[in-house]
């Protein structure tokens, strides 16, 4: 068994965003990381599904360790694609970070019955949302134990 | 006994009478003697003798008991006495004999006069005497009281009494032959004073033309068309006064003729209601034209009796075409149903149920057209009965406004939910790009100050501050439409706790600036939680926030409005407000400070005053500059959200 994030294999990360600015923001956040972070992108639900599934141009993609979710998204929304990531036997170990402009308290309940690790409104700061991203890494990355399966 | 006097009062009675009167005593005490016996057993008739011009002769038990003479007091005096004084007068008793002498024997019925005055109806019987020669000796009477008779009389009067109404029984000659008690009362005077009596003197108009026939037709005949028939007349009583009655006449054949019965009653309190009836229907004819709706009053039988020109106009009919037509021509449905009893209530049950609660149906115009009508009913007793009042008004006109008024508020409501939406959805889209702008001129500025020229450095400044109160602007923004709008049940909600939930939010403001807040006893009220913490947490918030140079001390206290409304204060000895800024520092987004003195956009206040509107109260403020203010805001104890 190994320690992930403790030895020289990089962390995989999916960010589902579709918004180009906030993908550079979290990939500058992700820059002052203490761990080794491949951050891979889907700009949609759709391609976030295929991703998980390995399909199309995603067949050689490896299996994320944690995902960073979006709610509102083209094409297949952020709360279908955390349906069906709980839903799948293979995928729902997987920990899934919501992070939302939404700050609304359906969405938090939803989510949460859906069984989102957790859920976080993204700060309206660049301050704030350099810190959110650092608390990702410092405590999804580093303080946590994520379930480790076999790559195939 | 009586007998023996007889003979013997004849006998001393008689000494100057002439020799053919003596041989008659003679020839008739011997068969006097005979009968003797058998007349003294008799009581129920009178039966005496007289001679040719009525001198009375014999006397028997029957006539003493009947008449009310002793035959001491009787015998020798003549027959006429027995009559009225008026049939004497008119030589009826010599009449009676001439008749009898005629045909040897006569009978009527007629009135006898007791001793006492007193009258009543006799069954009269002469029989001339004649000896064998055929010279007219004299005259037997063979009477009896009809009024005792077991047949017709006894039976009668117990079956008088049970009536209610005034029995008078008449014969054909008008005269009263029999009373009842209630008669007796109804006129005021004693039976024996009626009976015998002519109709007339108690019934003076009237009553005699109904009875008597005229040449053409019997007494039977005038008789049978007054059968039945309640025949209004005027009445007098024994001490003269007069009251209306209503007679009911039906002939009775006895053994003594036909004799008439009138049943008497008395209907001047009838004639009264009937009169104040007639009054009120007058004085209602003219209410009728007077009101300004259309007025149609309807009988039990849902026709049309009464209208106004006001419903002629309505209805575009003529009041002839209406009067006695169904008012379900004009309003064909729900009206019958309104007034008509069902299994269950009776007609004036069902009526009550309808008195004074408007009724909205629709009515029919003569020529086909429909328009909406509101009726209210109310009962009208009548000398007809039950009528049915209704006052009928047109709403066409307010049944088009109330649709205008709900098409307007369905609008209004839509325009107001599609504003808040807008209102909602901009500041929440507008914040994403302005998330973007100012990240990354803020990401620029960590990363390049410095290493650009100054200019640079200034102009990322200004960016990055553009952005911080752009930002702020829209959230306040966000916060001011959602404020009032997702809204919790109200429920009981402690003024302290409130106020100390909004001195927890603003704990290290109290912290910094070292504010002392006060409060006295607060009310509980049936409110929103939420939106009363917020509204003292901005109050006290300001109170603090634009403070003078001294400590900053808030009070916050309240008192009873009225029944159902609080009004809460929270005073400080802050900067002060001037007058004429009362009104604005309510408005969104209005400030009296410039940025470098306070922060802030000026929400605090606009959503203060929504939060309190929407929960059904107000807020204002008192205050003088240098002085420091007071804000005040009342709410209902209970209540309603609007």
């Amino acid at each position: 068994m190994k320690m992930i994030g403790m030895d020289a294999t990089p962390i995989e990360v999916l960010l589902v965003e579709d918004s180009p600015g906030d993908v550079r923001l979290t990939r500058e956040a992700f820059k002052d990381a203490k761990v080794h972070i491949n951050l891979h992108v889907a700009s949609d639900g759709a391609e976030a599904m295929d991703f998980l599934n390995r399909q199309g141009k995603h067949s050689n993609v490896p299996r994320p360790d944690l995902i960073l979710l979006d709610l509102n998204l083209p094409k297949k929304d952020g709360r279908e694609v955390l349906e069906e990531i709980k839903e799948s036997p293979v995928l729902k170990s997987i920990p899934v970070v919501i992070l939302t402009t939404s700050a609304s308290d359906a969405d938090i309940l939803r989510s949460y019955t859906l069984h989102a690790n957790c859920y976080i409104t993204k700060p309206v700061g660049l301050d704030g949302f350099l810190e959110v991203v650092k608390s990702i890494d410092s405590f999804w990355l580093s303080v946590v134990k994520l379930p480790h399966e076999p790559r195939s | 006994m009586v007998g023996s006097s007889v003979s013997a009062t004849a006998a001393s009675a008689s000494p100057k009478r002439n020799s053919s009167e003596r041989e008659l005593v003679e020839a008739l005490r011997e068969s006097e003697e005979r009968y003797r016996m058998l007349l003294d057993g008799i009581e129920n008739y009178a039966i005496f003798m007289m001679d040719a011009q009525g001198q009375i002769l014999s006397w028997n038990a029957g006539a003493e008991r009947i008449k009310g003479y002793t035959s001491d007091q009787i015998i020798g005096h003549n027959f006429s006495r027995f009559f009225p004084p008026e049939d004497i007068e008119r030589g009826r008793p010599e009449e009676v004999l001439r008749i009898a002498a005629a045909s040897g024997r006569y009978e009527e019925q007629s009135m006898r006069v007791r001793k006492d005055g007193t009258r009543f109806l006799g069954n009269v019987t002469f029989t001339a005497l004649r000896d064998s020669a055929g010279t007219l000796r004299g005259f037997s009477e063979f009477s009896h009281d009809l009024s005792e008779s077991k047949e017709s009389g006894a039976k009668y009067q117990a079956l008088l009494e049970a009536a209610p109404d005034a029995m008078v029984v008449v014969n054909q000659a008008g005269e009263i032959v029999l009373v009842n008690v209630q008669a007796e009362k109804r006129f005021g005077y004693r039976r024996d004073e009626l009976v015998g009596q002519k109709v007339k003197n108690v019934i003076p108009e009237g009553f005699a033309e109904r009875l008597i026939a005229d040449g053409a037709r019997s007494a039977a005949e005038a008789l049978a068309q007054q059968i039945g028939t309640g025949i209004e007349l005027i009445a007098r009583r024994k001490d003269g006064s007069e009251f209306p009655i209503e007679i009911m006449l039906s002939p009775l054949e006895s053994a003594e003729g036909i004799l008439v019965t009138a049943a008497i009653r008395d209907i001047s309190v009838r004639k009264e209601a009937e009169t104040h009836l007639a009054q009120m229907e007058g004085k209602y004819r003219g209410l009728l034209e007077a009101a300004p709706d259309a007025m149609v009053v309807v009988n039990a039988a849902g026709e049309i009796v009464l209208l106004n020109v006001q419903a002629e106009k309505q209805f575009g009919y003529s009041r002839n075409e209406l009067v006695g037509q169904q008012v379900k021509n004009i309003v064909p449905e729900g009206f019958a149903e309104r007034l008509i009893a069902d299994g269950t209530r009776s007609a004036a049950e069902a009526l009550a149920q309808q008195i004074g609660t408007g009724i909205e149906l629709i009515a029919r115009r003569k020529d086909g057209s429909e328009f909406p009508i509101e009726i209210m009913l109310s009962p009208l007793e009548s000398a007809e009965g039950i009528l049915v009042t209704a006052a009928i008004r047109d709403i066409s006109v307010r049944k088009e406004a109330e649709t205008h008024l709900v098409k307007t508020v369905r609008e209004l409501k839509r325009s107001n939910d599609e504003l808040q939406q807008f209102a909602y959805v901009s500041s929440h889209d507008l914040q994403e790009p302005l998330r973007m702008v100012a990240s990354y001129t803020q990401l620029l500025g960590k990363r390049y100050k410095g290493r650009l020229d100054s200019d640079a450095d200034e102009f990322i400044t200004f960016a990055v501050d553009g952005c911080n109160r752009m930002q702020g602007l829209i959230q306040d923004l966000l916060a001011y439409s959602r404020a009032g709008t997702h809204a919790k049940e109200l429920c009981e909600v402690s003024g302290e706790d409130a106020l100390q939930g909004a001195l927890t939010n603003l704990r290290i403001t109290l912290e910094q600036s070292g504010a002392v807040v006060t409060h006295d006893s607060l009310p509980a009220l049936m409110t929103d939680e939420t939106q009363l913490t917020q509204v003292f947490q901005n109050l006290v918030g300001n109170a603090i926030k634009y403070r003078s140079t001294e400590v900053p001390r808030v009070h916050v206290s309240a008192t009873k409005n009225g029944d159902n409304e609080w009004t809460f204060s929270v005073r400080d000895n802050g900067l002060g407000i001037a007058p004429q800024y009362f009104e604005r520092i309510f408005i969104l987004f209005q400030r009296l400070h410039g940025r470098n003195e306070f922060e802030g956009t000026g929400i605090g206040l606009a959503i203060c005053k929504k939060v309190v509107e929407r929960l059904g109260g107000r807020i204002w403020v008192e205050s003088q500059p240098e002085k420091g203010s007071t804000f005040y805001f009342a709410l209902p104890e209970r209540a309603e959200r609007l």
